[in-house]
């Protein structure tokens, strides 16, 4: 078979002008490809992560009902079994929050909101609000010392025209159904990379906010983030059997976020739709060129033809032929892409011009595209199926080819 | 026992409607270890009986056999197997694959009767010595002369042994000297091997040296003389 590799890599160089734009056209289609693929799960990742980081952590504890209808009515006691269970290796922090319904007003506007009461130094532990609190003039995260004191994202300071150190009024029920509104004077603002999360939380300490409600030590939830993500619903189902509470549910980030789940998988849905342009794009180029260098060979193909070479082996070369413009063109593209995506990971696409749209998403502003192995996988598989369906047309008019008509063509 | 046994043969083809006898009853044998051609003017139906006996074309009627059996109604397949084990060819355009130099371009051959390779390289080196083309085994098509890349061809036809090597008009794209050469050299492969030789030509000094000469005229054998 020696020389029949040989015959297929020379041909192919035979016009080095057209495979090469056969080549680059494909390189450009993976690139692209790999690229498109790298940014869409860097989008979704960020979109995730921050979604994580933010609010859900990886796993929370509720009781029961408390998902469906955030009402202080779904509240439970940390007990001792509870507290066993979080003591697990493969689960990096957790931390209690007391989630409440209600409104903020300032002397111009007021707004639904949901409060948020934290431990603040546990909190630093499963979320990012400490990172994303502003440091300086005078604005700070919350502290267990606090008192009436509450901290909220500065777009919202900026639609209820609030300052630092003004005082805002929660109102909220309290556990007895009681409309409770209450004087907290503003200690920080935040500004996360979720423009809805950043206009529908505020957070305050909480013991503060179980003190006003009545809730004593109960709680709304615990937020769980675990070392390894991959472990998620292992952990979920030991916590499950190990704190056995009816009354209580155990929810992973997915089973809370199910429309965060839905637009990763329609981001992906999309990008197939993306690479269907691509590869028939390529199909047709790849075709196109061998139709061309079998035409150009035709006397030749004839010549071998009438020295013995069987159909099946003239077919052979053909798609021989197209298996390396295709691999040539897949190892290209996937260089140059990988190249390109890693630089792009460390670099970051910076899409601040875009941040409002960015923000909505939940992605941030900066961009790091991240490229999977089986994204290379998936390409792979992709280009050297599409080169074989895209060289069956022309290896079989070849293979077919009469002897007799061929060497009187010229 | 001939080689070939050619009984009224008739080739009628379609040229724009009209029917053209390109054969219109040939009778012929070849014997083995000839060094024969068959001449005429063109259009005399020379390269069809050709392409007929090397299974390139199918009669229209009559019978072909080689070494006694009949191929007439053998299919593709069976065709490519004659052409590759029992036909050598030679062309007058030389016809070598561009991509492959001198020794792959003989060795191609010994490939498609899936003989290893380094048989494939022995045969075909020692092969391009006996035409004297030692120095010449790595180059290409492109940088061999004529007379080289008719040797090559040759080298091609004979290196698997086959019992007939059909040589359409090898001499027609060669100057003189070099045609005389080559065809001293297919002369001493006849005798100094047994390789049984049939030349389609109109080239008086192909004539002149085969050993019989077949001619044909309007599709017929207007004279067959053995010197």
């Amino acid at each position: 078979m020696k020389i029949i590799f040989i015959m297929g890599w020379r041909n192919l160089w035979r016009n080095k002008r057209r495979s090469l734009v056969v080549i680059s056209s494909i390189s450009l289609g993976i690139f692209v490809m790999i690229f498109a693929m790298g940014f869409m799960n860097g989008f979704n990742v960020q979109m995730v992560e921050n979604t994580i980081k933010t609010s859900l952590g990886h796993i929370a504890i509720h009781r029961k009902g408390f998902q469906d209808d955030m009402k202080l009515d779904y509240n439970f006691k940390i007990t001792d079994t509870i507290l066993q269970s979080l003591n697990d290796e493969e689960i990096l922090a957790y931390a209690p929050r007391v989630k409440i319904h209600g409104m903020i007003r300032s002397s111009e506007a007021s707004g639904g909101i949901m409060i948020v009461g934290i431990d603040p130094e546990k909190e630093k532990n499963i979320s990012s609000i400490y990172d994303y609190t502003s440091k300086g003039d005078g604005s700070r995260f919350l502290t267990n010392e606090d008192e009436e004191a509450v901290l909220i994202s500065s777009s919202l300071a900026k639609k209820l025209d609030l300052m630092l150190g003004d005082k805002t009024v929660l109102m909220f029920q309290d556990k007895n159904k009681e409309i409770i509104g209450v004087g907290m004077r503003i200690v920080g603002f935040f500004t996360s990379p979720i423009d809805s999360f950043d206009k529908f939380i505020v957070f305050t300490p909480i013991k503060l906010l179980q003190n006003i409600t009545g809730l004593g030590e109960n709680i709304s939830e615990i937020t769980i983030v675990v070392k390894n993500s991959r472990k998620i619903n292992n952990i979920k189902q030991k916590l499950l059997t190990e704190i056995n509470d009816a009354d209580l549910e155990i929810l992973s980030w997915k089973d809370m976020a199910p429309f965060l789940v839905s637009a990763v998988n329609l981001f992906d849905k999309m990008m197939y739709i993306f690479f269907m342009i691509i590869f028939i794009t390529v199909i047709f180029s790849v075709a196109n060129t061998l139709i061309m260098a079998i035409m150009e060979r035709f006397h030749e193909i004839g010549v071998m033809k009438s020295i013995g070479t069987k159909p099946k082996r003239i077919f052979s070369l053909i798609m021989f032929e197209a298996f390396n413009l295709g691999i040539v063109g897949l190892a290209s593209g996937i260089i140059l892409g990988v190249i390109f995506i890693q630089i792009l990971g460390i670099i970051g696409i910076d899409f601040s011009f875009y941040m409002e749209s960015m923000r909505s998403w939940g992605s941030g502003s900066i961009i790091y595209p991240a490229v999977k192995t089986m994204d290379i996988v998936v390409a792979t598989v992709i280009v050297i199926i599409t080169t074989i369906i895209a060289a069956l047309y022309p290896a079989v008019k070849a293979a077919r080819i009469k002897p007799l008509d061929a060497l009187h063509y010229v | 026992m001939s080689i070939i046994k050619i009984e009224n043969l008739k080739k009628t083809y379609d040229s724009n409607g009209i029917a053209v006898n390109a054969l219109r009853g040939i009778n012929l044998k070849i014997e083995n270890g000839e060094f024969s051609a068959i001449a005429g003017p063109s259009g005399s139906g020379k390269t069809t009986l050709l392409n007929i006996i090397g299974g390139l074309d199918k009669p229209t009627s009559g019978t072909i056999s080689l070494s006694g059996e009949i191929i007439n109604d053998y299919n593709p397949t069976k065709l490519s197997d004659l052409r590759l084990n029992k036909i050598g060819f030679i062309f007058q355009a030389y016809n070598l694959i561009p991509v492959l130099n001198a020794i792959e371009n003989v060795e191609y051959v010994l490939l498609l009767q899936g003989i290893g390779s380094s048989e494939r390289t022995k045969r075909a080196s020692n092969i391009l010595k006996e035409v004297g083309l030692e120095k010449e085994m790595n180059r290409k098509p492109a940088k061999l002369s004529g007379g080289q890349q008719q040797r090559v061809a040759v080298a091609r036809a004979i290196v698997s042994e086959p019992e007939i090597v059909l040589a359409d008009e090898p001499t027609a794209n060669l100057d003189q000297d070099t045609g005389s050469a080559l065809l001293d050299l297919m002369h001493e492969l006849n005798k100094k091997k047994g390789i049984t030789f049939l030349f389609s030509t109109h080239d008086v000094m192909v004539m002149d040296r085969s050993e019989r000469l077949v001619y044909l005229r309007d599709g017929i054998i207007a004279e067959d003389k053995t010197k």
